[in-house]
C-alpha cells in the first residue's frame, strides 16, 4: 500500500506563511548539547541533515539565546554573537540540500536560570526564584524590557543571514515570555503584568519586533504552553487566549504548543513511556478551534499512524516528532514508502536523549548509535576499542549502516547471546557483508530486555528487540534458539569471527547465600515466573533504576505488601534522570510500596531480616515472606574465557553485560563497534 | 625547627618553601587540554609564592575520563610546558598529576566499560566495571610511564602519581574492590609498585610523588592507617631506592567521597594524626605532605615544627589568597584572605563544568578574564586635561558587597564612606550565616574584608541609618549594597499559629512567642545550608523538628560542597523529621500543615512553629528613591539589593562597582 493512502494527511503539504512543507512531520525544537563554546557546529548541521535527508517536513532547531543574561546550561547557542553565522549558514545549507525548510527558534530563559556561566544576575518578570535553579532573579525594569526586544531583533536578524526560512519564539516551557505570560511568576503591577493582555505584551512586542527584523519573507511562529501543570500557572483556557492575541496581531504564521514547564514539571513535557501518546493533544486541539493559524501538536507520537490519527481527528495540522526521529532520522521516509514496519521505533525510555540533557552530555540514543555522531568520521577498523577520541562531544562511532567498510568475501560470524549487544552486532556486521548466526541458549531472543519489557507500562522497552530482529531480518542474520553454545559448539561452526554476547547472571550477596533457597530470590526469577513472592515483599534495591521499582509495582499490582529498601539516599534514583521518578512517586503512594532509604541489609535468619540504618547505626528488623534482590549482577564472562583460553583460532570479541553489567545502551555501542570492526 | 618557609628537599630538586598547592579539578581546560587559564591559574600561585605547583590531574589514557573537561595525557604536554615555564619563572616547582579513575570514573564521554580490580559496582555511581584482564593491567603501567615521560619533556619537575581518593591504583590496594584471584589479587599493592617502578624508570632524576588514600573509612575491608604505613614502607624500601620522592597522605574511598575535601563541618586539619603516622613510619629519605582542610597558618606551621609532616597542600587557602605562600614569608599573615572552607565555587565535580572559583576571591579561576582590582591601585597619569579631584564615594550596606566595593575603591586612593545601619559590619553574613553550624568560618571572611577597609583608609560609619535627605547632600557616586528583605510567604499563616524567617531567626537565636523552644517545621524550598543549618540548632534544643523540602533528599544543593551526605546524616543523628517531596501548607493553632507533593496526602505537625528558609527580595527601597531623584548612572547595586543571592555575587559585584567607579574617575 502506498503512503498516500495509508497516511494521506500525513503527506499533504501545508503552507506556513510563506514556506511551503511537503509534508506534515516536524523535527521540533530540542536540546542537542551540541554547542561548542556558544556555537553551532558541525554536529549541529550533520544531525539536522540526517533528518532532513530522512523526509521531515519541516526542521525546527534547538534555542538560540537573544541575550548575554541568558545561559541556563553550558551548550547554549549563544545567538546574540555574530559569530553564530558561519555556524547557522553551516545548518541552512546541510538541510536546504534536502530540500527541507528549516527555522530557527530564539528564545530567552529569563528567571530559568542561574548565574553560573554568566557570573550575572538572572533576568525576570518578577523576584520569583525558579524550583530547579533556585536563584532569585532581578526583576527587569522597562529599559532592560527593551533590551531584551532588540536582543529578539538582533537575532532574528543573524537567523535571515544564516539563511533559515522561519523563526520560532519559544514562549512555552523554558523561557522569559513565558515567565510574563505565567501569573505565577508574573507579579508586575506594571503595563507588563496583571490582566493577561499585560503579561501578553511583551510577546507581542516580541513578535512585532521580529517581524520587522526580517520581513516578510520568513515565517514567524509561536510556541505556547497550553497547561504549566503548575499551581497558579498558565492553563489552556489563558492559552488559547493567547493565541487569539497572537493571531489578531498578525505577526504569527503559525502556533506551536507544549506541555508542562521545563524547570518543574519536566517530566510531562518529554513523557516516558509511562505517559499515553498524544496525551497532550487537547491543547492544539483547543488552539485548532479558536485560530486559523496552522497550529502543531506534540506529545509522544512514535509512530506515523499515531501522527496521522492526530490529524484526522483534528488536533492539528502538523505533528512534532522529535525522539521518534532521534530513534530513526529515515522516520518519514520509511513511512512515505510505505515501510512504516522498518522504523526503528522510540521507546519513550528517555535514558540517552532527555537523560543525557540534563547531565550536559550530548544528545545520544539508546538504540540508534550514530545519533550524536553523525560528523564523525568512520573509524578504521580497530582491534579493540579504540582510545578516548579527540572530538569533544563523540566516542569512537560505530559503522554506519550501509557500511563503507563492506568487506571483500564472506566471513562467517558467530555471535553468542541474543540480548541487545548480541543482536545489534549482527546487525552491524552483516551490514559489511558478514554472513552471521546468532546463537541463543534461551527460547526466546531480547536478553533482559525482554524480562524488562514484562511489568506494566514498560512493554515499550521491548520495541528495542522489535527493532532489533526487524533489522537482523532484513539482513539475513541467522538466529538459533535455544542452543547452549559451549567450546566445541561455536568453534564446530568453523567462524571466522566469534563475538560473545552471553549476558550476566543474578548474583547471591553473601548474608543471602546463608539462606536456605526459595525465599530470596531475583528479580530475574520473578519476571521469568519461576518465582512467584506473595504477601510481604522486602525488595532490596542496589541498582537505583526500573529493576526494582516496577518489579515492585507488579507485586503490588498482584496484592503483595511491598517495600523497596536501599542503601542509597533516594528509591529509584535513576529514575530521575529518566523522567520517570515522579510517576513512580504518585504510583507507589497509590499502590502503598514503602519506600526506605539509607539502609543495608546485614543478614537473615529466623527472626526476620535485619537492616543497618546506616546514617545512625540503628538496627532493624523485617519479618517478611519474601526478600527479592534488584542487586548488581556478574558478567557471563566462562564462554569468553575459554575461547581465549582455546588457541586464537579466529578473531574474538566480547560485548555487553558480559563485559561488565551495565544498561542497554552500551550493549548496544558496543556491538554495533565490535560487528563493525569484524 | 621547621617552618612553612624553610626550603625541602625533594629527591634531587628543592622547593624554595613547604606550601604545596594540590592537584584539584579545576574545570578550566579546553576539551582535554591544559589551557592558557590554566597557565593564568597556576602563575598566579607562584607569582603568590607556592613552593611547589601541582596540576590538575591528567589521566594517563584514553580507558579514563572521569569529567568532560579531565585533563588527558596525551593532549597536555603543551600545556605542561606552558605551565612549567610560567611557574618556574616565577620560583616554583611543577608537579603533574597523573592517574587513572578506574571504576570511579564516567563512561557517558567515550561510552567504554569501566576499568576495575573486579567487578565490583562503584558505591556512588553504582556503574560495575571491567574486570581488567591482564593486557589492561599491562598497558595502564605503560600508559603511566608514558604520561610521566610526556610531562617531564614537557618541562615539569615531576610527577604525582595518583593512589588517592578517586583512583584506580587505590581500588587495587583496596579489599573492597580488588576480588582478583591473579598475582593482583595476591599481592594488592603490587601494581602500584609496578606503577611507580616503571614511573621512575621512565623520567630518571625527575622528582616522583605519590598520592596515597591511607584511611579509606571502610575499616570492614577498605585500607587503614596501619596498611597503609607498611604499604608505604614497602615502596619506600624498594631495593633500588624508594620508589616516591614525596607522599601526600589523603583519606576517603567510594563510600567517603566526601570526606576527601570536606567543607568546615570538618575540623581543620583533620589528616595531622594520620600524616604523622606516616612520617612516624617513614624514613628521612621520603616527604611527608599533609593533606586535608589545612586554612590556618598556625596549624600549618605547627604541623611542620612538631615533626608530623614535611609539607603542607594548603591548597583552597591558595585558591581564597594566591598570595598566600608570599605573605607568609614576608610576615603578613594577617593580611591574607582566609578560606573558609565553604566549597561553594572551588569544588567543581559537577556535570555544570562550573570553573573553580572563590566566594572571597572572584577573580580565581577567572585570572584571564577579570582584572586585578589591586593591580591598578597607582593612581593613573593625569590625563592631558587635569582631571579634578575625584569624589568621595559612599557606600552603603557594609555587607560583604559593601565591604568588598569600599576595599577596592580605597585601594584605587578614593575616598569611600561606609555606612551601616548596624552596629556590626558583615551584613547577613554576620546577623545569620555565620551563625549556621559549621558555617562559623563565614565570619572571619567578612573581617578580613573590614581590616582591610580600615587599613586602606575607608572611613566607616556603623549604626546609622542613612537618609535620602542625607544622601542629598552627597555630591559624588553612590553605591547601593543594602541588601535584602524578608521573601513572600507562599502559605497561610493564621494566628496563633507563627511563622518566622530563618535570618531572623538565627539573628536572635531563639523562636519568637512561646516561652521556649517547642516542635518546629523549616520549610526549606532553596536547599541550601540555612535550612539544614536552622533544623540542626533547632534539634539541639531538644524539641521535635522536621524539615520540610520539596526534594527527594535534605540540602539537595549541598552536593557541590561535599555536605550532602554528611548534612542528611547529622540530621538523622539528631533526630530531626525530613519530610521529603512535601511543601508546607499553612500553620494555624493546630500546627504547620505539610502537603506530599505526590501523593497529595496532609500531616498536622501538632504545636510547631514554621520556620520559613525561602528565598529573600532585595531591599531596594533606597536605591528606588535615589534612582528617582538622582541622574541615571549615579547609583551603582551590588549583592543582595540587585538580587538576594549568595556571598560570591555580593563581593562580585561589590568588587565590579568599584572598578566601575575607577574607570570612570
Amino acid at each position: 500500500m502506498t503512503s498516500s493512502l495509508r497516511y494521506p494527511l500525513l503527506f499533504s503539504p501545508i503552507r506556513i506563511g510563506p514556506v511551503t512543507l511537503r509534508n506534515r512531520l516536524v523535527f521540533s525544537a530540542h536540546l542537542t548539547n551540541y554547542a561548542e563554546d556558544g556555537l553551532p557546529t558541525a554536529q549541529h548541521a550533520a544531525y539536522y541533515a540526517a533528518r532532513a535527508a530522512g523526509g521531515a517536513g519541516l526542521i525546527i532547531t534547538e534555542e538560540h539565546s537573544t541575550h548575554a543574561t541568558d545561559w541556563p546550561y553550558e551548550k547554549l547557542i549563544h545567538g546574540y554573537q555574530p559569530a553564530v553565522l558561519p555556524g547557522y549558514r553551516r545548518i541552512t545549507a546541510a538541510v536546504h540540500r534536502h530540500g527541507t525548510p528549516i527555522f530557527a527558534q530564539i528564545n530567552h530563559n529569563g528567571g530559568q536560570a542561574s548565574g553560573m556561566y554568566t557570573r550575572l544576575p538572572v533576568w525576570a518578570p518578577s523576584a520569583v526564584a525558579d524550583p530547579l535553579f533556585r536563584e532569585v532573579p532581578h526583576a527587569v525594569d522597562e529599559a532592560e524590557i527593551e533590551e531584551i526586544v532588540a536582543g529578539y531583533a538582533t537575532v532574528a536578524r543573524h537567523c535571515k543571514e544564516g539563511g533559515f526560512d522561519g523563526i520560532e519564539l519559544q514562549c512555552s516551557h523554558s523561557s522569559i515570555v513565558r515567565g510574563f505570560l505565567s501569573p505565577a511568576t508574573n507579579l508586575r503591577t506594571d503595563r507588563y503584568g496583571g490582566s493577561l493582555e499585560g503579561r501578553a505584551r511583551l510577546l507581542l512586542e516580541l513578535l512585532q519586533t521580529v517581524r520587522e527584523a526580517i520581513g516578510p519573507e520568513l515565517a514567524v511562529g509561536v510556541r505556547l504552553c497550553g497547561d504549566e501543570l503548575i499551581e497558579g500557572g498558565i492553563t489552556i483556557d489563558e492559552a488559547v487566549g493567547v493565541a487569539e492575541m497572537v493571531e489578531r496581531q498578525g505577526c504569527a504564521d503559525y502556533v506551536n504548543t507544549s506541555i508542562g514547564v521545563a524547570t518543574a514539571t519536566l517530566y510531562m513535557i518529554e513523557a516516558s513511556m509511562h505517559v499515553p501518546p498524544g496525551y497532550a493533544s487537547f491543547i492544539p486541539s483547543a488552539m485548532r478551534e479558536a485560530v486559523r493559524l496552522p497550529v502543531v501538536g506534540v506529545g509522544r507520537f512514535k509512530d506515523p499512524l499515531q501522527a496521522e490519527r492526530a490529524l484526522a481527528e483534528g488536533h492539528c495540522d502538523l505533528v512534532g516528532v522529535v525522539r521518534g526521529q532521534i530513534a530513526d532520522a529515515d522516520f518519514t521516509r520509511k513511512a512515505r514508502a510505505g515501510r512504516a514496519e522498518s522504523i526503528r521505533l522510540c521507546l519513550s525510555c528517555n535514558q540517552e536523549c532527555v537523560g543525557r540533557m540534563g547531565l550536559n552530555r550530548w544528545l545520544g540514543c539508546i538504540e540508534n548509535p550514530l545519533t550524536g555522531r553523525e560528523s564523525a568520521p568512520l573509524p578504521s577498523a580497530p582491534a579493540e576499542p579504540p582510545a578516548a577520541p579527540s572530538a569533544p562531544a563523540t566516542a569512537p562511532a560505530p559503522p554506519a549502516r550501509a557500511a563503507p567498510g563492506a568487506l571483500r568475501g564472506t566471513r562467517r560470524l558467530v555471535v553468542v547471546g541474543a540480548g541487545p549487544a548480541g543482536l545489534q552486532a549482527a546487525i552491524a556486521a552483516a551490514s559489511r557483508g558478514c554472513q552471521v548466526t546468532v546463537l541463543e541458549r534461551t527460547g526466546e531472543t531480547g536478553g533482559c530486555i525482554r524480562l524488562a519489557a514484562r511489568v506494566p507500562n514498560r512493554a515499550e522497552i521491548g520495541d528495542l528487540v522489535r527493532n532489533q530482529l526487524r533489522e537482523c531480518a532484513e539482513l539475513g542474520v541467522e538466529i538459533e534458539l535455544g542452543l547452549e553454545a559451549d567450546l566445541e559448539e561455536v568453534l564446530s561452526r568453523k567462524p571466522d569471527a566469534v563475538i560473545v554476547a552471553t549476558g550476566s547472571r543474578p548474583a547471591v550477596p553473601p548474608w543471602a547465600a546463608a539462606v536456605p533457597p526459595g525465599k530470596v530470590v531475583d528479580v530475574r526469577a520473578v519476571l521469568e515466573g519461576t518465582a512467584e513472592p506473595s504477601g510481604e515483599v522486602l525488595l532490596v534495591d542496589e541498582l537505583g533504576f526500573h529493576q526494582a521499582t516496577s518489579v515492585a509495582e507488579l507485586l503490588a499490582d498482584r496484592g503483595a505488601s511491598v517495600e523497596i529498601v536501599t542503601p542509597g539516599m533516594v528509591v529509584g534514583q535513576d529514575l530521575g534522570i529518566t523522567l520517570d521518578l515522579e510517576g513512580f512517586m504518585m504510583r507507589s503512594a497509590a499502590k502503598r510500596i514503602a519506600c526506605s532509604t539509607d539502609r543495608v541489609v546485614m543478614g537473615v535468619d529466623a527472626s526476620g531480616v535485619t537492616l543497618l540504618h546506616h546514617p545512625t547505626g540503628v538496627e532493624e528488623t523485617r519479618r517478611v515472606d519474601w526478600i527479592v534482590l534488584a542487586v548488581a549482577p556478574e558478567p557471563e564472562d566462562a564462554l569468553y574465557r575459554a575461547l581465549k583460553e582455546a588457541a586464537p583460532v579466529c578473531s574474538l570479541q566480547r560485548v555487553g553485560d558480559c563485559v561488565a553489567p551495565r544498561r542497554a545502551h552500551a550493549a548496544v555501542i558496543e556491538g554495533a563497534r565490535a560487528g563493525g570492526t569484524v | 625547627m621547621t617552618s612553612l618557609a624553610d626550603p625541602l628537599r625533594l629527591g634531587l630538586l628543592t622547593a624554595r618553601n613547604r606550601i604545596v598547592f594540590g592537584p584539584h579539578e579545576t574545570n578550566l581546560g579546553r576539551r582535554r587540554a591544559i589551557s592558557e587559564r590554566h597557565v593564568a591559574y597556576y602563575r598566579a600561585r607562584a607569582a603568590g609564592g607556592a613552593g611547589l605547583v601541582v596540576t590538575e590531574e591528567a589521566s594517563v589514557d584514553g580507558s579514563d575520563w572521569p569529567y568532560e573537561r579531565a585533563p588527558l595525557a596525551a593532549e597536555c604536554e603543551a600545556g605542561w610546558g606552558e605551565v612549567a615555564a610560567a611557574c618556574h619563572a616565577e620560583g616554583a616547582l611543577v608537579i603533574a598529576a597523573i592517574g587513572h579513575s578506574g571504576g570511579q570514573g564516567s563512561s557517558a564521554y567515550h561510552q567504554q566499560a569501566l576499568l576495575g580490580p573486579s567487578s565490583v559496582p562503584d558505591v556512588v555511581t553504582r556503574e560495575i566495571p571491567k574486570a581488567m584482564e591482564a593486557a589492561d593491567v599491562e598497558a595502564i603501567v605503560g600508559a603511566f610511564a608514558r604520561a610521566a615521560a610526556s610531562a617531564v619533556a614537557a618541562g615539569a619537575d615531576g610527577v604525582e602519581v595518583s593512589a588517592g581518593q578517586w583512583s584506580l591504583l587505590r581500588q587495587f590496594v583496596s579489599s573492597l574492590t580488588n576480588r582478583r584471584d591473579d598475582r593482583y589479587g595476591a599481592d594488592h599493592l603490587l601494581l602500584v609498585e609496578e606503577t611507580l617502578a616503571s614511573v621512575r624508570a621512565a623520567i630518571p632524576g625527575a622528582v616522583v610523588g605519590l598520592r596515597a588514600s591511607c584511611d579509606e573509612l571502610a575499616p570492614w575491608a577498605g585500607i587503614v592507617p596501619e596498611t597503609a604505613a607498611k604499604h608505604l614502607v614497602r615502596l619506600a624500601s624498594y631495593p633500588r631506592g624508594p620508589l616516591f620522592d614525596y607522599v601526600t597522605v589523603v583519606r576517603g574511598s567510594g563510600y567517603a567521597t566526601w570526606a576527601t575535601r570536606p567543607d568546615a563541618h570538618t575540623p581543620a586539619a583533620f589528616n595531622a594524626e594520620l600524616a604523622a603516622s606516616i612520617r612516624g613510619a617513614l624514613p628521612a629519605s621520603v616527604a611527608v605532605v599533609c593533606q586535608g582542610s589545612l586554612v590556618e597558618i598556625d596549624e600549618a606551621e605547627a604541623l611542620l615544627s612538631a615533626g608530623k609532616a614535611d609539607a603542607v597542600e594548603m591548597t583552597r587557602a591558595q585558591i581564597a589568597d594566591p598570595e598566600l605562600a608570599s605573605k607568609i614569608v614576608s610576615g603578613r599573615r594577617d593580611r591574607v584572605r582566609p578560606c573558609v572552607l565553604c566549597n561553594q565555587l572551588c569544588q567543581v565535580r559537577d556535570v555544570r563544568n562550573p570553573i573553580v572559583a572563590c566566594i572571597g576571591e572572584p577573580r580565581s579561576g577567572h585570572e584571564t578574564t577579570d582584572p586585578d582590582p589591586l593591580a591598578l591601585a597607582a593612581p593613573p597619569a593625569p590625563s592631558v586635561r587635569s582631571a579634578p579631584a575625584a569624589k568621595a564615594v559612599i557606600v552603603v550596606g557594609a555587607g560583604p558587597a559593601g565591604l568588598e566595593c569600599a576595599r577596592v575603591l580605597a585601594h584605587q586612593a578614593r575616598e569611600v564612606v561606609l555606612f551601616e545601619r548596624e552596629d556590626s559590619l558583615g551584613g547577613m553574613v554576620t546577623r545569620a550565616a555565620a551563625r549556621v553550624p559549621g558555617r562559623e568560618r563565614l565570619a572571619s571572611l567578612v573581617g578580613w574584608l573590614e581590616n582591610e577597609c580600615r587599613l586602606a583608609g575607608v572611613t566607616i560609619v556603623s549604626g546609622h541609618e542613612l537618609t535620602l535627605e542625607e544622601l542629598d547632600m552627597h555630591d559624588g557616586p553612590v553605591v547601593c549594597c543594602t541588601g535584602s528583605r524578608p521573601g513572600r510567604r507562599q502559605y497561610e499563616v493564621v494566628a496563633p499559629g507563627a511563622a518566622v524567617m530563618a535570618a531572623d531567626l538565627l539573628a536572635a537565636e531563639r523562636l519568637p512567642g512561646a516561652g521556649g523552644p517547642g516542635p518546629a517545621v523549616v520549610w526549606d524550598p532553596a536547599g541550601g545550608p540555612v535550612g539544614v543549618g536552622v533544623a540542626e540548632l533547632l534539634a539541639a534544643l531538644g524539641d521535635r523538628v522536621v524539615l520540610a523540602t520539596p526534594d527527594f533528599v535534605a540540602g539537595a544543593e549541598l552536593a557541590r560542597s561535599g555536605d550532602l551526605v554528611p548534612a542528611n546524616t547529622r540530621l538523622a543523628r539528631a533526630g530531626v523529621e525530613v519530610a521529603r517531596h512535601s511543601v508546607v501548607r499553612g500553620v494555624d493553632g493546630s500546627g504547620v500543615t505539610v502537603e506530599d507533593r505526590f501523593s497529595g496526602s496532609r500531616q498536622v505537625i501538632a504545636g510547631a512553629v514554621l520556620v520559613d528558609a525561602g528565598y529573600r527580595l532585595p531591599e531596594d527601597s533606597l536605591a528606588r528613591a535615589l534612582a528617582a531623584s538622582l541622574p541615571p548612572g549615579s547609583v551603582q547595586l551590588a549583592g543582595d539589593v540587585v538580587a538576594p543571592r549568595t556571598i560570591h555575587e555580593a563581593i562580585l559585584e561589590g568588587r565590579r562597582a568599584a572598578l566601575r567607579l575607577a574607570g570612570a574617575r
